[in-house]
């Protein structure tokens, strides 16, 4: 018997809620099985990435940590990607917005004062969108793909974090070590809860993930996004402006990784390093898809990354796992979620053998999905 | 300019050029059928560590360029099965190709960091190849000269045979062409698989003929800019050629600003490095300043074809 796909008239609403959870399922199972088919202990792998974070409550306070960035990213991108708009070069903005927030960091160090971490944040924001500005300008009057500009100015980014970190910005009292000076107090973000390392990214991605979801469900914008991106005729006909568009949902995920960057710097890094670059605007990426690109979707799946960087950590030190193993979870784990995507849109059908109807011969083109 | 510096230029250009060529090529020949596979940076990662492992282990370079052509085509078929048989997101899929890409090497890579391995050099007698004139011609890995048979035959596939046509048809056309008889799916698989082939043996390139050494993350985003040249050079294999030696030469470029002096010494090095990013994109925007739309794009680039019978 052989299986056939029959699109949906409209996305099934029951898969879009189990697909992903069955991805996140099935990464366990196959990853148990692929890790120990490599030699590992791929069971005691999977309890440490997946479970432990979860059981250990002094794990916590690392999930939300690690979370915060991953979310904050991730909300930015699935808005753009909501609308065909292919930011993936938000590690690069997230690099520039920490730079960003350090050249303010590096300009106030000799003042004082509550205004300073609102002004790094600001200042965050639009590194961010600066860096994103040129994929955005160039998609807009050139029709340039902002996938390939939007990466490469990733790589320029980590050249620009090097260059200032080992020449203009060099800390004169770090033992030659390349990094910036110390924030000091008024520079570093407050932990909100006394005796943990939990900082204010932590609610401000919370914080970030509702307004996304007032605004993609409430507002004329959010319906704008959702319309270009599903249906681009009838989003000309209906009037709204392609060019804006792109635009907009630009601005908005650089100027997110850009504040992710400045939460990260003013944050757990307390300075710039060069390792600041960390691959959280990669893995975002597997955030939004994972959260379907809602607001709400996001915020989890934020989680469940984090989880997996936690975990990784875990099993780094207490089975030897390489921490690279974690990568290839959250592969593995985006692969499953897109294969699982297929019960979304299509039906799978059975073909019959004996159709009469030969006359149905030819093709039917399938309208571009996401 | 000394004639021994020219000439040293002109090496590390075709060495650097060789693996970008190589990627790109397969990536044409998937993009003509149709299918845009974003994940060539993540098959070149695998391609690469495989590559080096079995080249280590077997202490045979040979070897090692078979199993990463291999393994390239290996993971290009994950891609193929979510894309054409589940018909998944073409862009979202590539870039999950390209993040497992990077965990998978960067995972098996980590027992071989270190380890030395002998360059897969010139296989010509050395009165050729240390020649001072003549090394010009004769000074290269093997992988060079079949780069250069490969534009050829790309180009002869593509324009000159019967399949070439079926396969630029699928990627204009795919309704008519499956309605004419011709299996879109089964013909894109095979384009998938060559571009996986040849990423992954683009990928082998960096660490059996440019830097003899596994190091993480070693093709610094030669995947995407192999992408970027596929625009530039409008999807024809002649200029396909030309802009892969035209990047070889800027990447060159910051080899020797360091050791050239003079008004290179006044530029930060970081800003050499940034270079072939930044080329990528000027070249983007004088391509799409010539052409206003993306006509020389196969017309059914990245979108999933479904038959009904």
């Amino acid at each position: 018997m052989q299986l056939q796909l029959e699109k949906r008239l409209h996305p099934s609403r029951l898969m879009l809620f189990i697909v992903p959870i069955g991805a996140v399922i099935m990464t366990m199972v196959l990853g148990a099985i692929i890790f120990t088919i490599l030699g590992f202990n791929g069971l005691s792998a999977v309890r440490e990435i997946f479970l432990t974070p979860i059981i250990n409550p002094l794990k916590w306070q690392d999930l939300a940590v690690k979370a915060a960035p991953l979310i904050i990213i991730g909300v930015g991108l699935s808005i753009g990607y909501r609308a065909n708009v292919w930011n993936i070069g938000a590690e690069g903005q997230y690099i520039v917005g920490g730079l960003a927030a350090t050249a303010i960091a590096l300009i106030t160090y000799e003042m004082s004062g509550w205004w300073i971490l609102p002004l790094m944040a600001i200042g965050g924001i639009f590194g961010g969108m600066v860096w994103v500005f040129i994929p955005a300008l160039l998609r807009t009057k050139l029709k340039v793909n902002e996938i390939l500009t939007s990466l490469m100015l990733t790589y320029v980014a980590v050249n620009l974090l090097n260059y200032l970190v080992f020449g203009p910005w060099k800390s004169p009292f770090a033992f030659g070590q390349p990094q910036t000076i110390l924030f000091n107090e008024w520079q570093t973000l407050p932990y909100i809860i006394e005796g943990t390392i939990v900082q204010a990214g932590a609610p401000i991605a919370i914080i970030i993930a509702l307004l996304a979801w007032l605004l993609m469900s409430r507002s004329l914008f959010g319906f704008q996004i959702k319309t270009v991106g599903s249906a681009p005729n009838a989003a000309r006909y209906g009037g709204f402006s392609e060019n804006k568009t792109i635009w907009l949902t630009l601005l908005i995920s650089g100027g997110l990784a850009g504040l992710a960057g400045m939460l990260e710097v003013a944050g757990p890094f307390g300075r710039m390093v060069p390792q600041f670059p960390t691959g959280y605007g990669f893995t975002a990426i597997i955030v939004a898809f994972l959260g379907r690109l809602h607001p709400i979707g996001v915020l989890f799946a934020g989680i469940i990354l984090a989880i997996s960087f936690v975990g990784g950590e875990v099993a780094q030190t207490t089975i030897a796992l390489p921490n690279a193993a974690v990568g290839l979870f959250q592969a593995l784990m985006l692969f499953l979620l897109l294969a699982g995507d297929v019960l979304v849109h299509y039906k799978i059908k059975p073909i019959r053998i004996n159709r009469v109807d030969k006359g149905q011969m030819g093709a039917k083109k399938q309208e571009e999905i996401i | 300019m000394n004639i021994d510096l020219t000439i040293a230029i002109i090496i590390t250009m075709v060495g650097a050029s060789t693996p970008l060529l190589l990627a790109a090529l397969g990536e044409l020949v998937v993009e003509k059928s149709g299918v845009l596979n974003l994940g060539v940076e993540g098959m070149m990662l695998t391609g690469a560590v495989v590559g080096f492992a079995v080249a280590y282990s077997s202490s045979n370079a040979w070897l090692g360029i078979l199993a990463a052509a291999f393994a390239g085509a290996a993971v290009s078929m994950i891609f193929a099965f979510l894309t054409l048989t589940l018909s998944a997101n073409q862009v979202a899929t590539g870039l999950a190709l390209t993040i497992f890409g990077a965990g998978f090497s960067s995972l098996f890579g980590q027992p071989y960091t270190g380890k030395p391995i002998e360059i897969f050099g010139s296989i010509f007698p050395p009165f050729l190849r240390d020649h001072p004139i003549l090394r010009v011609f004769f000074d290269y890995s093997p992988l060079v000269y079949f780069s250069l048979i490969m534009v050829f035959i790309v180009w002869w596939f593509l324009y000159k045979t019967r399949a070439g046509l079926i396969l630029r048809a699928v990627g204009e056309n795919d309704i008519s062409a499956h309605s004419i008889g011709y299996s879109v799916i089964t013909i894109r698989y095979g384009a998938v698989g060559f571009g996986g082939m040849m990423a992954g043996i683009g990928g082998a390139c960096f660490p059996l003929i440019l830097t003899p050494q596994w190091v993480e993350g070693l093709t610094g985003g030669r995947g995407w800019i192999a992408l970027a040249l596929l625009v530039f050079s409008a999807w024809k294999p002649a200029r396909l050629f030309l802009g892969a030696y035209l990047f070889g030469l800027i990447a060159t470029m910051e080899v020797y600003a360091k050791a050239a002096g003079g008004i290179f010494k006044i530029l930060p090095s970081e800003l050499w490095a940034s270079l072939p990013y930044l080329a990528t994109i000027i070249v983007l925007v004088i391509f799409s300043l010539r052409h206003k739309a993306s006509s020389s794009a196969p017309a059914c680039l990245g979108k999933p074809f479904i038959a009904t019978n």
